[in-house]
């Protein structure tokens, strides 16, 4: 493996002057960010600010118009082999979930995997329940009951699947997690206790990266990012936000605290 | 332990094996030169106006046939179909026994292949373009009647009997009620009917019906690879535009696609879709009157020649067994090779965009092609036998599922396969399991729907020599012997029953736990 190891310093994710063209305005603008190792970053912003568009430009989904992006100080590799390594250590939890819906709750831990798996573990995955224990450890962690293994994933609750997709994040073993609105659809008892979970899986060497349009949910986060028209509002401690700080950002809405 | 459903998918590739490991035993060392220049001549098809001139012709006839083989068959199929509808008996008479007796009645008709029936109609009839329109005709109608029934049965009867209850008159009840949800369906159904029905005209031509079937016969028979290329040009040209035109239309409609779960409503333009299947009358007549179809000569029976010697006896020491055991085999390896290849030539072409459009690109060429002119061309370097025959079988049908998984991949929501491209893992991995995971079930039941086609289209590669009843039958019917060739007939029709509630069995339990 000839892939030069990233220095211990270098930050999980560099986002340098990137934008992205929209049909009237860009949709992120010169944007530079920076996101290191135990960081919990909470991305703030109206509708349409960007903030999906950060998130997909920063797991590879989307490729920036301008500017550069360094995932553990190094660009996306070109060899397809080393950029597929590059990108199994960033995990993103969709605001679908994106959840294979033919599949078992095991089946779809273990789809995590694939980016290690060859062809016969990923057809075997097919047929018989693999790494067991390590698919129980992860619902466990997401407080799922691992009887739900062999479940199709069409009998879950809403609260479930939402837990099972944290829970299939966790089995990537990423070191960046991504996460687009996660909490938007539900209700606010089930969000916090979500919430939870997921910052105490954030844990430094990992980082988390959620974007949420709740400010009352700030508790938790290290810093907060708002971003409002494709460009950086603001970048401060978590503890430094205050009411004027989101007026500024939600423009003429009042934010609720 | 069940498989997952794109497991499953790949289950009947498996057929890929015996095939490829019997393959090299059926090489013959002689027609490679051949095969080398047939594909040279793909680039290089001949110019000539005369030969142009008279492949445009064929092309008249082949279309003419299919259009109005396709009208009569949407015509008769409508009226059998309302005639076979237990909602439509229920609400007129009160009964639903005559339904079933018709819808029981019917499968007869659809049972058997329509080259058959050209063949037969040909016996009696003498060649004229009539022969080929009713062969397309009278199958069609019987398998339209079904599907119309089949979704009339299927809508909610809600809304037809608050109308009765209200008191309307039962025919005018079951227009307004079932009338505007049955068409898209229908018409849906029409689209795909037309795009058979001009493959089948050709096929019926390279039996000798006349059109471009024949003239694409003709010069493959006599080795003029350019001039065959003209022809399959040209048929290409028309196949790609009638798909586009269906495609166009269904989409304007908003029309259920085939491999569609669920009805999706009344579709838009409704009146558009009236006006459209009301200008197609005229257009039919005049077609007919081109081409020289006369009604009278419905009446002029030839009298079928005389009997040859040996009566029933012949008849039962016929090999039934192989014949009826060399048919399931040939459709069983024509269904697996079909089925499981498509979605294997996809997950391998997955990483590369380029790969995935030369794929494409022969599913069109598999599917212009009638199965015997593949046939005749696989047996330049190819043994006869059933696995040259199911060769040129399953590669045909190949062709149609392939464009129907490519489709239905389309359709289907992306984001599941992007998800797993995003955490790392390779294209061809990520397809596998997001995007064919999706499709597999309905795919699969498509496939079952198929694999019964293919047990009727054994017949068309019977040239092959000694694969089954299709075979026998040809030679039964070029030696003038009626009554083998009517034991034939019952012993397939009943097969082919089989075969279609057992396809139908399998179709409903895949989509049920859909």
């Amino acid at each position: 493996m000839a892939r030069p190891e990233p220095a211990v310093a270098a930050p999980l994710l560099e986002l340098r002057q990137i934008t992205v063209a929209g049909r009237d305005r860009p949709r992120l603008e010169a944007l530079d960010l920076r996101i290191d190792c135990g960081e919990r970053v909470a991305l703030l912003g109206p509708s349409g600010a960007g903030k999906s568009t950060l998130l997909a430009v920063a797991n590879g989904s989307l490729v920036a118009d301008a500017g550069q992006l360094l995932w553990q100080g190094l660009p996306p590799a070109r060899s397809a082999r080393q950029r597929r390594r590059q990108q199994a250590r960033i995990g993103t939890l969709w605001q679908d979930l994106r959840l294979i819906e033919e599949l078992s709750v095991q089946q779809n831990l273990n789809a995590a995997r694939l980016a290690h798996w060859g062809w016969p573990r990923a057809l075997l995955n097919l047929l018989l329940p693999l790494e067991t224990a390590a698919c129980a450890e992860a619902l466990l962690q997401m407080e799922l009951d691992p009887a739900l293994l062999p479940q199709p994933v069409t009998a879950l609750s809403g609260g479930q699947r939402q837990r099972l997709a944290m829970a299939r994040l966790l089995r990537q073993q990423p070191s960046l997690l991504l996460a687009d609105e996660p909490l938007a659809s539900l209700d606010p008892r089930l969000a916090s206790q979500l919430l939870a979970l997921l910052l105490r899986q954030a844990q430094a060497p990992r980082a988390l990266v959620l974007s949420l349009h709740r400010p009352d949910l700030l508790v938790g986060f290290d810093r907060v990012i708002g971003l409002r028209q494709g460009r950086l509002l603001f970048d401060c401690a978590a503890a430094a936000v205050d009411g004027a700080w989101l007026r500024r950002l939600y423009g003429s809405e009042a934010a609720p605290l | 332990m069940r498989p997952a459903p794109p497991l499953l998918l790949l289950l009947p590739a498996l057929v890929l094996l015996p095939l490829l490991i019997a393959l090299p035993g059926l090489l013959h060392g002689g027609g490679w030169e051949l095969i080398g220049q047939f594909g040279v001549a793909a680039v290089t098809p001949s110019l000539d106006p005369i030969v142009l001139q008279s492949l445009l012709a064929g092309l008249g006839v082949t279309v003419a046939m299919a259009l109005l083989g396709w009208g009569l068959s949407l015509l008769g199929g409508l009226v059998l179909g309302l005639a076979s509808s237990r909602t439509v008996w229920r609400t007129l008479s009160g009964q639903e026994l005559p339904a079933q007796l018709i819808r029981r009645l019917l499968a007869v008709p659809r049972s058997i292949h329509e080259l058959l029936w050209g063949l037969l109609l040909l016996q009696l009839l003498g060649l004229q373009p009539v022969v080929a329109v009713l062969a397309i005709a009278i199958p069609y109608a019987a398998l339209v009647a079904r599907v119309v029934s089949d979704l009339l049965d299927a809508l909610p009867t809600a809304n037809l009997e608050a109308l009765r209850a209200s008191g309307a008159p039962a025919p005018a009840a079951l227009l307004t009620a079932l009338g505007p949800p049955l068409l898209p369906g229908v018409l849906s159904y029409g689209g795909y009917r037309l795009e058979c029905a001009l493959r089948s005209a050709t096929l019926l031509g390279v039996f000798g019906l006349g059109g471009l079937g024949t003239e694409l016969k003709l010069t493959l028979q006599s080795l003029e690879f350019h001039e065959l290329w003209s022809g399959l040009w040209v048929l290409l040209v028309v196949m790609l535009l009638l798909e586009a035109g269906v495609g166009q239309l269904r989409r304007r409609w908003s029309m259920p696609r085939r491999l569609a779960l669920h009805q999706a409503g009344v579709g838009r333009r409704g009146r558009e879709m009236v006006v459209a299947l009301l200008a197609l009358l005229p257009l039919l007549l005049g077609l007919g009157w081109i081409l020289g179809v006369d009604p009278a000569a419905l009446g002029h029976w030839q009298p079928l020649p005389g009997l040859g010697s040996g009566g029933w006896q012949a008849v039962l020491s016929l090999p039934w067994f192989q014949l009826v055991g060399g048919t399931l085999v040939l459709t069983a390896l024509a269904a697996g090779l079909a089925v499981g290849l498509a979605p294997l030539q996809l997950l391998v072409a997955a990483p590369w965009p380029w790969l995935r459009r030369l794929v494409t690109c022969g599913w069109v060429l598999a599917r212009l092609w009638p199965p015997p002119l593949t046939l005749l061309l696989l047996l330049f370097v190819l043994k006869p036998g059933v696995i040259t025959a199911a060769l040129a079988l399953g590669l045909h049908n190949l062709g149609i599922l392939g464009r129907l998984l490519r489709e239905s991949l389309e359709d289907h929501n992306p984001a599941a396969q992007e998800a797993l491209l995003a955490a790392g893992s390779g294209p061809r991995l990520a397809l596998f399991y997001g995007g064919l995971s999706g499709v597999a079930r309905s795919y699969l039941a498509y496939g079952a729907y198929r694999s019964d086609v293919m047990l009727r289209e054994t017949v068309v590669v019977g040239l092959a020599g000694a694969v089954g009843l299709g075979s026998q039958m040809l030679e039964s019917l070029s030696s003038f012997a009626w009554d083998q060739l009517a034991a034939l007939v019952v012993v397939y029709a009943l097969l082919t029953l089989a075969g279609e509630e057992l396809s139908d069995r399998l179709r409903r339990r895949l989509l049920q736990r859909a």
